[in-house]
């Protein structure tokens, strides 16, 4: 018990030094966590269920923000063509986007440091193997590779979440070798070694957790980067079915209605992913900057 | 008296968090025109701060407490930026560790020294280039014209320094700072270097203030000491009186932590050290090991004719390189005998051990140790398993230590993993070692960030003893240490040897390191055993030509009781 909360502190001690001084990056953190919170209860929140097709009313299509509806319940943001309320649309949507963002990226990361370490540590024609897979992948156009993969095996979430599994290990197995190269010439590795120590334990307790450091400082970056691919696949008609939609969908559903006059059915789902990418962007450039000695705004 | 440089009262703290740390209190340092002042002390003792200071370029969060510079008359803490960058270079020249660092590696040696020659004088262009053919050849660097259109890599640390001293002397400075000018250098080009600087000061009639830890290094050098620690000036005085007939407790300690090449101490003297004995449970955990079946007459480690080459492979543009780190090296080691190789960088010495290990593969030759030859085992693992008695103290405390486990798991995870001992007793054990080797039962606990530099190695030692080895590989363990840290490890190692007749392989590029600790040594030189013979015949009677060079530029303290 007396371990995990000297580690809490630690914990405490790190984000205090991440965050204190830099308000720009507090209230990326707050925004977040907010947005987190609102993803993961979205069924408490949001005042209606999109995907409840008996919940919805044709008669409440395409009403303007702050509009009345027929079950006597206000849409703040306004409805969609089919009577949804945007609110509630944005709600889950968020969920859907956070969801396949957090999955491939955490997917794609453990990937991508396992194959980097086995190239470290085996070199030889395991390390070529990966590292020209690495350069294959890095030369080809992400959004490229993943309509491709989505063309070849159709659309659906956990499509969409192998598309971007596929285009976030590539980096990280790069990184992941390059710092365990740099361990590895030292002595402690040595020292396992003397001591007869397994390849899988000398990977596991010596390499892995002294490598792994920055990759952990890219990871916020790549979960922005991954909800903005997804919504622009989604945008494009090859993302999300249209039954979940997420954030990039609900942008393209409103895509239509815009030259009409009614804007708010793409505008609030955008703004929240501007919000979104842009909260976790301050807190990973925030984090990057700390653990980067060479900056000198580190504090 | 008659001074360029005061320094009175001299007090400089740093903020960390909300506390000040102080680097300097109260320092007096005078400096008389021509005169070589040895600044000298042990890490964190602040010797490189009061260079800084010396020349304006503390670092920006450094707060000056007290007292004041003054240089030819002038006070330099309250002199504008613009001023202090006349001075920098024209009236102080700067000595750096690193020479390899000091120089700009994109810029010509000629761009460089012109590019300072024209700031500093008023020579221009093709006499500005004469005039830096001309300090070179004073700085005794040989073809000096050719030197000026080469890049700094492809010059040697030691010409590289030789350049930087043309350097700082070319504006005919009133004073050179040399911060630890020749660290980074091995012992024949150091004195070398030593030489040529003290030449060219004498004849520019130049102050120079070393600073330095090296103690023979001072003995050599300086007219006048002062001695820090911890950021307090300890002692001052004329040279040979500080170092043969040092007055304050610290100093005497200092010097007499100092390694000494002319004569074969039986030991340092160390105060406050505890014996090993009396600790009971780690002496008899490592008494307690299997009796081995070796014939006793035999050396427990031998090889023959080792060979190292490194291949760069061909590429497209390049052809294959090949570089022979050893070649043929043949010899043993008996039990209990501690043999030191010594040899300068790149000599081989650290390629030695590490295929003796099996970190590196053998191009050729033979490993015999406890009687098998290490070639002779199937696989790897069995390899291991025979040689887990063969261990290695590393050179450098800072990366032989997993930093995510804590001191005692660094020690005893090994063992754990191998289910040598149960996890109630790994805990246990590294405690026990940890007391063996000096430290704070309690520490064992502790991540290695939280020791110092010393108390690392002190770990390494306690990790390469839980195997209950029979030899050991000690790649110059002390290089990276202070001289009175230094002093205590290679007591302890000896105390050790001696309790567990030890085997040892000590590597080393300090000759007087090896002629304290070992029975007999060999000498590297290029790849190549020049020599080897017990420690007084390589010490006072040594027959290699290149054996007699490296004994005649180590610096000595002749005659510190």
């Amino acid at each position: 018990m007396k371990k995990y909360y000297s580690k809490f502190n630690t914990m405490k001690r790190i984000a205090s030094g991440t965050f204190s001084g830099h308000p720009a990056a507090i209230i990326g953190l707050i925004g977040f966590l907010i947005f987190v919170i609102v993803a993961i209860f979205a069924p408490w929140i949001a005042p209606q269920n999109p995907y409840d097709l008996m919940t919805l009313d044709i008669m409440d299509g395409l009403l303007p923000p702050m509009a009345k509806l027929g079950n006597g319940t206000t849409a703040w943001l306004g409805t969609d063509a089919l009577g949804r309320d945007i609110l509630s649309s944005v709600i889950y949507g968020l969920r859907i986007s956070l969801f396949v963002a957090f999955v491939a990226v955490i997917v794609g990361s453990f990937l991508g440091i396992i194959l980097g370490l086995l190239a470290a540590l085996k070199g030889g024609w395991v390390e070529t193997l990966v590292m020209r897979a690495v350069d294959l992948k890095v030369s080809f156009p992400g959004i490229l590779l993943a309509l491709m993969m989505l063309a070849i095996f159709g659309t659906g979430v956990d499509k969409i979440i192998y598309a971007l599994i596929i285009g976030t290990w590539a980096n990280k197995a790069r990184l992941t070798r390059s710092s365990a190269l740099t361990e590895m010439s030292k002595e402690y590795i040595d020292a396992a070694k003397l001591a007869g120590l397994s390849n899988w334990r000398v990977m596991m307790h010596f390499l892995l957790p002294n490598s792994i450091a920055p990759v952990l400082v890219i990871l916020p970056m790549s979960i922005s980067g991954a909800i903005g691919a997804e919504a622009t696949l989604s945008f494009l008609g090859v993302g999300v079915p249209i039954t979940e939609p997420s954030l990039g969908l609900l942008i393209a559903n409103g895509n239509d209605y815009l030259l009409s006059g009614k804007w708010w059915i793409s505008i609030f789902p955008g703004l929240v992913l501007v919000g979104l990418v842009l909260c976790i962007n301050v807190v990973a450039d925030r984090i990057r900057e700390y653990n980067n000695p060479y900056l000198k705004s580190r504090g | 008296m008659n001074t360029i440089l005061t320094v009175k009262d001299l007090g400089i703290s740093y903020p960390v968090g909300k506390n000040e740390i102080p680097a300097l209190q109260a320092i007096r340092i005078d400096i008389a025109p021509a005169q070589v002042v040895g600044v000298v002390g042990e890490s964190g003792a602040g010797k490189s701060t009061i260079g800084k200071a010396v020349l304006g370029l503390l670092d920006q969060n450094a707060i000056i407490k007290s007292g004041h510079i003054e240089f030819l008359g002038q006070n330099m803490l309250s002199m504008k930026e613009a001023k202090l960058e006349s001075i920098r270079g024209k009236d102080i020249g700067y000595i750096y560790q690193n020479p390899m660092t000091a120089l700009n590696p994109v810029l010509t040696i000629g761009e460089q020294m012109i590019e300072a020659i024209e700031a500093n004088t008023n020579l221009r262009g093709k006499k500005a280039r004469d005039y830096a053919i001309e300090l070179l050849e004073q700085a005794d660097v040989p073809e000096a014209e050719d030197r000026l259109t080469k890049y700094p890599h492809q010059l040697s640390g030691g010409l590289c320094q030789r350049i930087v001293i043309a350097i700082a002397i070319s504006a005919k400075p009133k004073l050179i700072i040399a911060d630890e000018p020749t660290t980074a250098l091995d012992v024949t080009v150091q004195k070398a270097i030593l030489n040529t600087l003290t030449k060219l000061c004498r004849q520019h009639d130049v102050a120079i203030m070393l600073i330095t830890h090296d103690m023979g290094v001072v003995a050599e050098m300086c007219d006048y000491l002062y001695v820090l620690r911890y950021g307090k000036q300890v002692e001052q005085g004329p040279a040979n009186d500080v170092i043969y007939n040092p007055q304050e407790a610290y100093s005497k300690q200092l010097m007499a932590a100092v390694p000494r090449i002319d004569k074969r101490v039986e030991r340092f003297v160390v105060p406050g050290e505890e014996s090993i004995q009396g600790k009971h449970a780690a002496l008899t955990y490592l008494h307690d090991k299997e009796q081995s079946t070796r014939n006793s007459l035999q050396p427990i480690l031998s090889a023959e004719s080792l060979c190292k080459t490194f291949i760069t492979p061909a590429t497209m543009f390049r052809p294959k390189k090949e570089f022979k780190a050893v070649s043929g090296a043949s010899f043993y080691v008996n039990e209990g005998e501690t043999v030191g190789i010594v040899g300068e960088s790149g000599s081989g010495k650290s390629t030695i051990g590490r295929m003796l290990l099996g970190l590196h593969d053998l191009t050729s030759g033979k490993v015999t140790y406890r009687g098998k030859d290490l070639a002779e085992f199937a696989t790897e693992k069995e390899r291991r398993k025979h040689s887990l008695s063969m261990q290695c103290i590393f050179q450098d405390p800072y990366s032989s230590l997993n930093p995510r486990m804590s001191a005692g798991q660094n020690i005893t995870y090994a063992l754990q993993a191998h289910g040598m001992i149960k996890e109630h007793e790994a805990s246990e054990l590294a405690g026990d070692l940890m007391a063996l080797v000096g430290l704070p039962r309690a520490d064992k606990d502790k991540k290695p960030y939280a020791f110092s530099g010393g108390e690392r190695q002190r770990i390494g030692i306690a990790r390469a003893l839980a195997f209950r080895p029979d030899f050991l590989f000690c790649d110059e363990p002390t290089s990276a240490l202070d001289v009175s840290v230094q002093a205590e490890l290679l007591n302890l190692l000896r105390d050790l040897q001696k309790q567990f007749n030890l085997s040892m392989l000590f590597v080393s590029h300090d000759l007087a390191v090896v002629r304290y600790m070992c029975d007999r040594v060999i000498v590297m030189k290029d790849g190549v055993i020049v020599e080897q013979g017990s420690n007084e015949q390589i010490f006072d009677d040594p027959q290699h030509p290149y054996t007699q060079s490296l004994l005649a530029a180590m610096p000595r303290l002749e005659n510190i009781a």
